[in-house]
């Protein structure tokens, strides 16, 4: 009885969940106690709450190309770089407040997305991918190496007073990137919500992840589409390391071109729930949390880097559909077991 | 002034280095044609190679070369037990299979590195070995230390066993059949399991041997395999994806080419250079310079 009770109970939260009101409604209150949650927080738990907000939007950004579109970018983190740098030059080089730096570091980015998606799109799967890998190192390493970027000295972002370019009381503090973050991140949640979930676009986009040559064959202009997802989510990940670097104040390419930052928002992604709105949201919270928590509490800054390996490969082999999949009952105790039946039979090896 | 001498020292030092890299890139191309896999962890199985070199030949008598057939055995194993999951995630009724497939690489690459940071630390290690200390004069080019001799000999023996073994004997042709079409092999009364298992599980020992010779040369270190990792992923690229003998060539020129620039250029732009090449290389090649590779 008790099962068949949880079952119409998940089934009452799915139908409920499943309803566009509920949807925002969901986002409404996420936004309200987002905005009140700092007044509650110090210093110290507002880095990690901005940090939490940070990695949801870039696993999300990484989402809308990797997880609707189906083409795995393991450059992504470039762009991330790209917009601190671009930032910290124009911050820098043309004396110009954050605000601008932001705004050109977006635009950069997209037209820069726009150039390399233009040739990079036409390869798909594996070669999609080393390629966009191939091509996040180069970035890194063209970083080190020439004059702009402070080489492998890195670069340090003006802060103070004035900097920002919007009326501040005061300095730009934990509270003003805190609500900084918000703000994009909220922006990215609806703008993949209403673009994806809810729009004539993201059911092109989704066809042609499922099947790019039925979906050309229905009239639907592949090339176009994906670049669109392509250059939107490089630009959102550069605004995110945009603000990212006025907060962090100090950018090297080693910390901010790091693979680990594209790695970090394709896991995020894949654990929570691929091509679903819901799935960065979940994955970011506990990646993001994960990491801090084993640094924090185990003062162990490396032990982190296995438990994330095992939880991708079990992930992958157990729940494909990531956390999303497990609340929507797609992953249940039989499906594991019938993977585990199926597994030990690639083991019959004689 | 270019004296011949150190342009003929640089070619021969970086023939010696493409030796040992053919033994590392082979394994890799091996892979991706029998499992179309495209394997992230390979420069982990080069670090893991070279980290096992530094711990365990102190008990083998302090000599780096005795643990080469060890690594291959203890590797061959491990990849035996890999590929069973690999297996899994890429077949089936799971969306995506590509993905599921890199990502678990992906995956297995950082538990690797993860792990062996956390728990021999972040320093690098030599690999010891006492027989091969000195140099070997070859005259009118130049001294060579032995250690570069001797590894990219065991190198290319290893990789004669391996193409006979491939091409030579009947698990070699089972794997091939595989490469070429699964469900025809299977028919045909391949046992895809076992064959497939032995081709990851002889990737993974390659490749670990090619550590031990890049710890004898080099040293080990935990973040020493993506450097490897972009290593193999040329030499692919090169060679065209899923074409094996493509991957001698392709060994060699990566061999030559990081000597050179190092001597000529200048190290810093190594890296540049090559993530350049290989991402214009797949835009404008993808069946890889010789032609003969597979284009999806």
């Amino acid at each position: 009885m008790g099962a068949e009770n949880d079952l119409s109970i998940r089934n009452r939260i799915q139908a409920l969940l499943d309803r566009d009101d509920a949807h925002l409604w969901l986002f409404a209150a996420g936004t309200l106690f987002l905005t009140v949650l700092p007044l509650a927080l110090n210093t110290f738990w507002t880095r990690i709450a901005l940090g939490v907000l940070l990695w949801v939007g870039l696993a999300q950004s990484w989402n809308m190309i990797g997880g609707y579109a189906g083409y795995l970018d393991f450059g992504h983190g470039a762009y991330f770089g790209a917009g601190a740098f671009v930032t910290g030059i124009v911050m820098t080089e043309l004396e110009l407040p954050f605000v601008a730096g932001l705004l050109i570091a977006g635009v950069f980015c997209a037209v820069l997305a726009y150039a390399v998606g233009v040739p990079t799109l036409r390869l798909s799967g594996a070669y999609f991918a080393i390629a966009t890998w191939a091509f996040a190192e180069a970035i890194k390493e063209l970083a080190l190496i020439i004059e702009i970027t402070g080489g492998t000295y890195g670069m340090t972002i003006p802060t103070g007073p004035g900097t920002a370019g919007i009326p501040l009381v005061g300095w730009p503090d934990e509270m003003f990137f805190y609500y900084l973050m918000l703000v994009l991140t909220l922006g990215t949640i609806a703008l993949a919500y209403w673009l994806f979930e809810h729009s004539e676009f993201g059911f092109r986009v989704k066809a042609i992840r499922d099947h790019e040559d039925a979906a050309q064959s229905l009239g639907i202009d592949a090339t176009k589409i994906k670049r669109r997802v392509y250059v939107l989510s490089c630009a959102i990940a550069a605004l995110f390391g945009s603000a990212n670097a006025y907060y962090i104040t100090f950018v090297h390419p080693n910390d901010v071109l790091a693979p680990i930052i594209t790695d970090q928002m394709i896991i995020m992604a894949l654990l929570g729930g691929l091509g679903t709105i819901g799935g960065p949201i979940i994955g970011g919270v506990l990646i993001f949390l994960l990491n801090r928590m084993t640094s924090l509490f185990l003062g162990q800054t490396t032990l982190y880097l296995p438990l994330i390996g095992v939880l991708i490969m079990g992930i992958v082999l157990f729940a494909p559909s990531g956390v999303v999949g497990i609340l929507r009952g797609e992953v249940g105790r039989e499906d594991v077991k019938r993977n585990l039946r199926e597994l030990a039979e690639k083991f019959n090896i004689l | 002034m270019v004296s011949t001498e150190l342009l003929g020292q640089s070619i021969v030092n970086g023939l010696l280095l493409g030796g040992i890299y053919v033994t590392v890139g082979v394994g890799f191309a091996l892979v991706f044609g029998v499992l179309e896999i495209i394997d992230f962890a390979v420069g982990e199985y080069v670090m893991l190679g070279a980290f096992m070199g530094a711990i365990v030949a102190p008990v083998v008598g302090g000599e780096g070369l005795f643990v080469v057939p060890l690594a291959f055995v203890a590797f061959f194993l491990v990849g035996m037990i890999v590929q069973p999951f690999l297996h899994h995630v890429t077949t089936g009724d799971r969306p995506m299979p590509l993905l599921m497939g890199l990502v678990f690489t992906f995956g297995l690459a950082i538990f690797m590195r993860g792990s062996v940071l956390t728990i021999f630390g972040p320093n690098t290690r030599a690999v010891p070995t006492k027989t091969l200390e000195g140099g070997i004069d070859v005259t009118g080019i130049g001294t060579f230390p032995e250690v570069r001799v001797v590894t990219a000999v065991v190198g290319v023996l290893a990789l004669v066993a391996f193409m006979y073994y491939l091409y030579r004997t009947t698990g070699g042709t089972a794997i091939r059949a595989i490469a070429e079409d699964r469900d025809i092999a299977r028919l045909m009364g391949v046992n895809i399991n076992r064959y497939q298992s032995i081709a990851y599980g002889v990737y993974a020992g390659l490749t670990a041997t090619g550590g031990v010779f890049i710890g004898l040369i080099y040293s080990a270190g935990p973040g020493m395999g993506l450097q490897y990792t972009a290593f193999a992923f040329f030499m692919i690229v090169l060679a065209g994806l899923g074409y094996l003998p493509g991957i001698i060539i392709s060994g060699l020129v990566l061999g030559l080419a990081q000597s050179l620039t190092a001597v000529y250029i200048g190290g810093e732009l190594v890296f540049f250079v090559l993530f350049g090449m290989i991402y214009v290389l797949l835009l404008v090649r993808p069946e890889g310079l010789l032609g003969k590779g597979e284009v999806s």
